[in-house]
């Protein structure tokens, strides 16, 4: 498909009668290697390629995508998205604005150390291979194993009516590595993730493929032995993903200011203090502090520079998350939250990379300043809810008693209200880095976001079986 | 205009011709094209309206029955040329594996019921006035209801398959999906989240008012929630509760891949107890209520009503051609997935039998426990553990519901309750793949924050 920003431009006149029309060309490679317990699950490539429009008119919005570059297709589906926002607009009460902002021209790629382009689909598939086997070797209660690398590789191009033409390079690449243990009827499972926005030494930066390996197959191992927790509230350190978690899953989304308009926790407590005095969380388009964050944009979906926001600044709430409609709704800057996922979605308001930042602790003088608590590491799944209530598990969860890191438990779950876990934070450690950058986030569609931040200490509920 | 059933099964030919010509030894090809309008509601209005017109086709290529896999999602010859020829280059890097095969099997009987014609005349306008009707019923049910979001969409979906092996169908589904997510705001409080959603693939069954009332149901009495005391006690799971928190765990196990890989719990329990007597389970594509039914599955085996769970009895694992071939069985028509990626196992329609009791009675035995709505948090598909927050909970004392509850835990083990089951409700409800039931479980830890 041959698109030029003039291409877009142009199509872009066809709009007529709409106060704001854009297209987003995008061009994505995927490229996929998964292998469990020796067998290739999956080795595959799959590429999409499109444009999508959006308009707005009379207040209200269209949308329409088309996945062929032929400029009578591109027409039809500017016209379908015209057609979309005159029905919406029939049924719309409130008028959509959007806020005047200075939007992004010029070419925009991340810092890429090692292009992914440039290590062949063999290299990629061996390590893939090698990891996996090795995972089962090193203990004999490690049954099973899967290894997997994926790989985004993305060309996009926003134009819009009043003036942004960005053309914008990614790439994202992830590395999973499972181990399952077994011993007499008992299985359990332990995981280890890397997730970038950069290239191929960026991935293995921080730990080596093997060092994952080894990592997962030890945790799995161990858990075999472990006990589960009494449910109980108790003094928790939290690890880098954990606290990014955290901050994306039960602070972030009560924060996107359409869920803030829906009436989230957080609604009209901007100047209020949310939070501990430690405790500055921040959404940034880019990798602040540590390189390679995956959830890192440049430029949003909406063409706009995707900065850094402070959302809570020493325990005070100090910014929503907006796209430039509700910018303009709450009278403020947008922060350049519009993202969509592929040409076929429309930009909604998204985190980018969420962290809390890092304070001065060491993580020895953390736990021995506790008398009885847990020390969690490894964030597995969890949800949020509006109110800012979550639940999350840990993959490692061990006991503190005295100052010490005593026996590791299993199943075991955190959960509270955020803003009221947060009030009891009372130390933050110095190491810093992202955690979760081998997840999407989901909401109506799929995201590639980053968070985390310091060793957290804090009080929480902790679950368990009794 | 949306691409036809003919022109699919052409692009699958050229795709499948093109791969044996370049020293592919198996190939299969699957094509799709959809069309699709959504009317979404944000905030207590209309949102946006939207239209997608899409297609794509995924190849599969077996060299020396090693896997190679592409995706593209345009439908010119250039494109597919590239695509297959990006697939062999995969599979001429992987490994021999003797399962890889693709299928050789009849063609499938037509499902009737899964496509209304109406569904072609159905106007963007029509999305839209359905879209605004489920916001105005959950509003009119209770001033304090804010509704997040939800939307309403209509699509028609084809489907082709060609392998090298002569298989070939095609097929058309019609859907009208809609959904409502939101919660109740009272002064200072805000309820739990609820979301609610219904399907169905004719016109004369859209239920958009239920689906609202349902909703807004659930997070008015949701206000005024409070913590209870920690105890051990009876669980009464809503439908979706079930889905929530029983379902994935078991589709998890019987899933054939998951039992060859060491990853499920089922492993060597074929035809051995793994629940109480009263749990009889079946995955049935050809139920056509169900928003997974299709005549074939994702290899263009055709689908058939299977026994999973016969009076707590395991009855099969599902499979598709290569877990079925490892396995020395035949494959049950469940390969799943879409052009994007190579077949894996997945289940279709989940049917649970109805129990004997209706929902009040089985309330009304409770001596002290919780009827879950919805469940959110953490299981664990291989140990079955999970513990997780119960939400639009109530406690129930002596069969009465005393209060909603908030920051309620509950944990155990999946299969264990799987022998906990005291009860099973007559009513169930559908959840566009799943008809389920209330279902009672004893001896549950609840703990509160």
């Amino acid at each position: 498909m041959q698109i030029s920003i003039d291409n877009l431009q142009k199509i872009l006149e066809k709009a007529i009668h709409s106060s704001y029309a854009e297209a987003r060309y995008q061009r994505r490679v995927r490229n996929e290697i998964v292998i469990g317990n020796g067998e290739i699950e999956e080795a595959k490539s799959t590429r999409i390629e499109g444009i999508g429009f959006r308009v707005l008119l009379n207040g209200a919005w269209g949308f329409s995508s088309t996945n062929s570059a032929v400029s009578e297709s591109m027409i039809d589906a500017i016209d379908d998205a015209v057609k979309m926002a005159k029905i919406s607009a029939t049924a719309q009460k409130k008028k959509t604005r959007l806020v005047e902002t200075k939007l992004s021209n010029g070419v925009f790629k991340p810092p890429i150390n090692d292009s992914l382009e440039d290590h062949s689909l063999e290299e990629k598939m061996t390590l893939v291979r090698k990891t996996e086997l090795g995972t089962r070797e090193y203990f004999d209660t490690v049954k099973a194993a899967s290894c997997s690398y994926r790989e985004i590789i993305d060309k996009k191009i926003i134009v819009t009516t009043d003036g942004a033409s960005a053309e914008i390079f990614n790439s994202k690449p992830e590395f999973r590595i499972t181990a399952v243990a077994a011993r007499n009827g008992d299985r359990v499972s332990a995981t280890e993730t890397a997730g970038v926005t950069g290239g191929w030494r960026d991935l293995f930066e921080k730990r080596s493929a093997e060092e994952m390996s080894r990592k997962a197959a030890k945790t799995a191992q161990k858990i075999l032995d472990a006990k589960h927790p009494k449910g109980e509230r108790s003094k928790v350190i939290l690890d880098s993903g954990m606290v990014g978690l955290i901050a994306h899953e039960a602070v972030g989304h009560t924060v996107e200011a359409d869920f803030v308009l829906s009436g989230s926790i957080v609604k009209g407590k901007i100047g209020e203090k949310v939070a501990s005095d430690l405790v500055t969380l921040v959404d940034s388009g880019f990798s602040d502090i540590v390189g390679g964050a995956a959830g890192t944009i440049l430029v949003d979906d909406e063409g706009v520079s995707a900065g850094r926001t402070v959302v809570i600044n020493n325990g005070i709430l100090e910014s929503y998350l907006h796209n430039r409609e509700t910018a303009a709704e709450f009278d403020v800057e947008t922060t350049g939250n519009a993202r969509a996922f592929e040409y076929s979605d429309e930009p909604l308001i998204r985190m980018r990379n969420t962290y809390i930042e890092p304070g001065d602790y060491e993580l020895d003088e953390m736990i021995q300043e506790i008398d009885h608590g847990y020390l969690l590491k490894g964030p597995r799944s969890g949800q949020a809810d509006a109110n800012g209530e979550f639940m999350f598990g840990a993959q490692e969860a061990y006991l503190i008693e005295k100052g010490e890191v005593r026996e590791l438990l299993k199943g075991v779950t955190v959960s509270g209200r955020a803003l009221d876990v947060l009030q009891t934070v009372d130390a933050l450690g110095k190491e810093f880095s992202y955690d979760i950058g081998a997840g999407y986030c989901g909401k109506k569609q799929l995201a590639k976001v980053d968070g985390g931040g310091p060793y957290l200490r804090c009080e929480s509920l902790i679950g368990g079986m009794q | 205009m949306r691409i036809s059933e003919n022109e699919l099964i052409e692009s699958c030919k050229l795709a499948v011709n093109r791969a044996i010509k370049k020293g592919a030894d198996s190939a299969e090809a699957y094509s799709v094209s959809s069309v699709e309008t959504e009317a979404s509601i944000e905030r207590n209005d209309m949102k946006l309206g939207k239209f997608h017109q899409g297609s794509g086709i995924g190849i599969r290529v077996l060299k020396n029955r090693a896997l190679g896999f592409s995706s593209v999602n345009m439908l010119s010859r250039e494109e597919i040329n590239e695509s297959v020829d990006a697939s062999i280059k995969i599979a001429s890097k992987g490994s021999y594996d003797q399962y890889n095969i693709i299928p050789n099997t009849k063609v499938p009987q037509k499902l009737s019921g899964i496509y209304d014609r109406e569904a072609q005349d159905f106007k963007s306008e029509d999305s839209v006035k359905n879209a605004v009707e489920m916001l105005q019923t959950a509003r009119r049910y209770d001033e304090r209801i804010s509704v997040d979001n939800g939307s309403f969409n209509n699509s028609l979906n084809s489907i082709a398959i060609v392998n090298s092996n002569g298989v070939e169908c095609v097929e058309t589904v019609s859907s009208f999906t809609w959904y409502i997510m939101g919660m109740a705001i009272d002064g200072k409080e805000v309820s739990s989240f609820d979301f609610q959603f219904g399907g169905s693939h004719h016109l004369k069954d859209i239920a958009i008012e239920g689906t609202a009332r349902n909703f807004a149901e659930n997070v008015v009495k949701s206000l005024g929630s409070k913590k209870c005391q920690p105890f051990k006690g009876t669980l009464v799971l809503s439908p979706h509760a079930v889905a929530e928190l029983i379902l994935p765990t078991l589709v998890n196990s019987v899933n054939s891949n998951n039992v060859q890989k060491g990853r499920s719990s089922f492993a060597g329990k074929i035809e051995k107890e793994i629940a109480c007597k009263e749990l009889t389970i079946t995955d049935d594509a050809t139920w056509s209520d169900g928003l997974s039914a299709s005549s074939f599955d994702r290899e263009g085996v055709p689908h058939k009503k299977l026994d999973i769970i016969n009076k707590g009895i395991l009855k099969s694992y599902l499979y598709n051609t290569y877990t079925a071939c490892r396995d020395k069985v035949n494959s049950t028509g469940h390969a799943s997935g879409d052009e994007e990626s190579s077949p894996g196992v997945g289940a279709t329609n989940i049917i649970f039998k109805e129990g004997n009791s209706s929902f009040d009675d089985i309330l009304s035995e409770v001596k002290k426990g919780i009827l879950v709505t919805r469940f959110s948090g953490n299981v664990n598909p291989v140990s079955g553990d999970f513990s997780g927050v119960v939400k639009g909970g109530h406690l129930i004392i002596n069969g009465e519901r005393i209060h909603p509850l908030r920051e309620t835990l509950i944990a155990g083990n999946i299969f264990e309750t799987l022998f906990k089951i005291s009860g099973i409700s007559k009513d169930r409800e559908k959840i566009f793949n799943i008809f389920a039931p209330y279902i009672k479980v004893e001896d549950i830890s609840v703990t509160s924050g």
